[in-house]
């Protein structure tokens, strides 16, 4: 089309208030347009959801039809289970231990690539790949190669194969998530550069030295950027499946080690056939990680600090 | 014009998010590759199983140039959940082979077809009535049994000779078999044998020779922690002094010859099942012979002859006759079972097997003279364990790995097996 094709009424559009639409239609072009999102929603979300909350109260073998049971899972879980509890012991070691060691390098890296004059964006998207690689089954195959038996890490530093020793397999799982730390560094690299130069100069001007600006500059004006990074892999880690299940072969070991949570999920619900109690598991799993966040919500009033409220 | 378009892009978009939740409903078997049915055939087994598999599949192709067989295989335990997952959700393989294990819950679930509706095309009349009859449920033919297996100790023969340890006779006993196991450590520095605590079936056969089973006839667990106490202080002592693998090479196990200590070098011997103990001859180029299991201290012989690897069709199968015919190929054609040899065990097929058992060669004829030396000597298999008897398997090598790994007593592991597996067992 070229301007010539415009129509008259259409150059004048701007001139003239638009004629507004009755609410309802407007509405209906709305739903038109979420359409593809709303059944997606439904169909793969909400539906499934609500299928796995009516298996929970059932005895579910796959193969026959689900038989109502109750409460019979949950109080399973609770009180007859006693591999679920190390599941649960193991997620939550594998979530203290995994989320700040991400945080943390995710951060020193953004501070170091924030002060780069050249080669800033090479050095990003390098550190930015893991992440892209790591959600990958081949990657977590290859971690578990690295760290076997006359592997790589054994052949360094003499240790043995840290997949083979039960005090060691979740620490390989939990460097695995760990060196996928390119999405927090990316997002801790944006709050830095939102930072305004001029609070450093402030600081700097009032004798503040680099560590001292870093912990009332840097620190407070980046804790909202700070908190949502740590909601996000605190959430994620507790979802943590792929490499779990890759460097651990499939089994959770050695000694039960590596079975974190949905770990023993799968193994219930694919490998025993058991998918009312695996449905619970989730249930109580979706449950258990609303309560963490709602926490981490209500401390964040204490530390978290946005530049807005900071005028009241 | 813009509105125009617009309403053409949301029905569109609308009509594409439809198509792509429709495409997920399709049915399996209604695959076609060129106006050719399309068979989906899968299996567990070792390498060797495999090469052999396919040549026979290539054969059966040419003989039915309207079929194509797509073809996978994988490790059992890798195979056993990958099979689940699929025949959960109505897409099992066409034709799928099984364990003893799996018929029960697969024929009740009904994943399976049954085979008596396609006599014509398949053939049974040639099969051991009774082993015929271990591929039964409720009376319903659902499986077809391609072979008899019974467990071995499979051992390197130079390791073993240049140790200077007599070599295992016609039979022995637990306690000979440890003191022998021991002996083969100090003399050649490695282990001597996989630690068979993580093993069901090592217990299995350790359990029969005193006279028990794994499963009472009413599919209750058939001994007590006790027992189970007993057998993961044996072989935890036998761990402790080095006599067997250590824990971090027992917790590779997967069902794969390549993953076991003999597999990997660094031990002697290997208890296995016969026919994939035939995986060990590309590891071990040295030479692989086999000794029979361990017996019970009077002498009661714990192992058994046990229907293997089943062969079924899916119910939901597109193509029953195509399907059935692959069947039929694999047990009774006499140009497959020279492909084959015994890579399945000893062929079922009296005729074949009276035809082929004399010019088996190689590894093949080692397992047929094998279980021709067991032959009258072994007790009835047991019947076909209960479904809950998958899930358990797995868990037994779990709680044997908290032993093995010191972190519970062999008690404590074994109070925790006997209350899981009565939990399994209920359900």
């Amino acid at each position: 089309m070229t301007t010539t094709a415009i129509p008259p009424e259409a150059r004048r559009a701007p001139a003239a208030a638009p004629k507004r639409r009755p609410k309802r239609e407007r509405e209906g072009a709305a739903w038109v347009f979420l359409s593809p999102w709303v059944l997606g929603a439904i169909v793969l979300t909400l539906l499934p959801m609500a299928v796995s909350l009516y298996l929970s109260f059932t005895d579910y073998d796959l193969f026959n039809p689900p038989k109502w049971v109750g409460l019979r899972n949950y109080v399973q879980m609770f009180t007859e289970d006693p591999r679920y509890w190390r599941s649960v012991v193991t997620t939550l070691t594998y979530v203290v231990i995994a989320v700040p060691l991400q945080l943390a390098l995710a951060l020193v890296v953004a501070l170091a690539l924030k002060g780069m004059k050249r080669g800033k964006g090479f050095y990003r998207s390098a550190f930015y790949a893991p992440s892209l690689l790591g959600a990958s089954m081949s990657i977590a195959l290859v971690w578990r190669a690295v760290f076997n038996d006359g592997g790589t890490v054994d052949n360094l530093l003499g240790t043995g194969g840290w997949v083979n020793k039960p005090g060691w397999a979740l620490l390989a799982v939990a460097l695995l998530t760990v060196w996928q730390f390119g999405a927090p560094m990316v997002i801790f690299l944006a709050g830095l550069q939102q930072i305004p130069a001029e609070l450093y100069e402030a600081a700097a001007v009032d004798g503040a030295g680099k560590w001292r600006q870093f912990l009332s500059v840097t620190v407070p004006m980046l804790s909202p950027v700070l908190f949502f990074n740590l909601v996000l892999q605190t959430i994620q880690a507790f979802q943590v499946f792929t490499p779990a299940f890759a460097v651990s072969a499939g089994k959770g070991g050695p000694a039960d080690s590596t079975l974190v949570y949905t770990m023993y999920l799968y193994d219930r619900g694919f490998v025993a056939s058991h998918m009312g109690y695996a449905s619970a598991m989730a249930w109580v799993l979706l449950l258990v990680i609303g309560i963490v966040t709602a926490v981490l919500f209500r401390t964040s009033r204490s530390w978290v600090f946005y530049a807005s409220e900071g005028d009241r | 014009m813009p509105g125009h378009r617009t309403k053409g892009f949301c029905a569109s978009a609308a009509a594409l998010a439809l198509c792509a939740v429709l495409a997920g409903c399709g049915g399996s078997g209604e695959s076609a590759g060129g106006g050719k049915v399309v068979l989906r055939y899968t299996w567990w087994g070792n390498p060797d199983r495999a090469e052999r598999t396919e040549q026979a599949v290539a054969l059966f192709e040419k003989q039915h140039p309207n079929v194509d067989v797509s073809t996978s295989f994988s490790g059992y335990d890798a195979y056993k959940q990958k099979l689940a997952t699929q025949a959960a959700g109505g897409d099992a393989p066409d034709v799928m082979q099984l364990d003893y294990r799996q018929i029960d819950q697969y024929a009740s679930g009904g994943v399976l077809l049954d085979l008596a509706k396609q006599k014509s095309v398949l053939r049974t009349s040639e099969i051991d009535r009774g082993l015929l009859a271990t591929g039964r449920v409720d009376d319903v033919q659902y499986a077809i049994p391609q072979g008899r297996g019974t467990e071995t100790v499979a051992y390197d023969v130079q390791a073993w000779k240049k140790s200077g340890v007599p070599l295992p006779g016609k039979s022995w006993t637990w306690s000979r078999w440890a003191d022998t196991m021991r002996a083969l450590a100090k003399k050649t520095g490695k282990p001597g044998a996989t630690d068979p605590g993580q093993s069901e079936d090592a217990f299995e056969v350790w359990l029969r020779g005193r006279g028990k089973a794994l499963y009472t006839k009413d599919g209750r667990l058939g001994f007590t922690a006790r027992d189970l106490t007993r057998w993961w202080t044996f072989t935890d002592t036998l761990r402790r002094e080095g006599a067997v693998s250590p824990a971090e090479q027992t917790t590779q196990l997967d069902g794969s010859v390549e993953n076991t200590p003999l597999g990997r070098g660094t031990s002697v011997t290997d208890a296995n099942w016969d026919a994939p103990a035939s995986g060990f001859v590309a590891l071990v180029p040295t030479g692989v012979a086999l000794a029979p299991m361990p017996s019970g201290e009077d002498g009661t012989p714990g192992q058994y002859f046990k229907p293997s690897m089943f062969v079924g069709v899916s119910a939901n199968t597109g193509h029953p006759k195509e399907a059935a015919q692959l069947v039929d190929f694999m047990i009774n054609d006499r140009e497959a079972a020279k492909i084959l040899g015994a890579s399945r065990g000893i062929p079922v097929n009296e005729t074949i097997r009276a035809e082929i058992g004399p010019r088996l060669k190689d590894f093949d004829k080692t397992i047929a003279d094998y279980q021709a030396s067991l032959e009258g000597k072994l007790k009835d298999p047991p019947q076909a364990p209960p479904s809950g008897d998958n899930a358990l398997q797995s868990t037994f090598q779990r709680d044997y790995d908290q032993v093995s790994y010191a972190r519970m007593s062999p008690r404590e592991a074994a109070e925790n097996y006997v209350t899981e597996a009565k939990a399994e067992l209920r359900s």
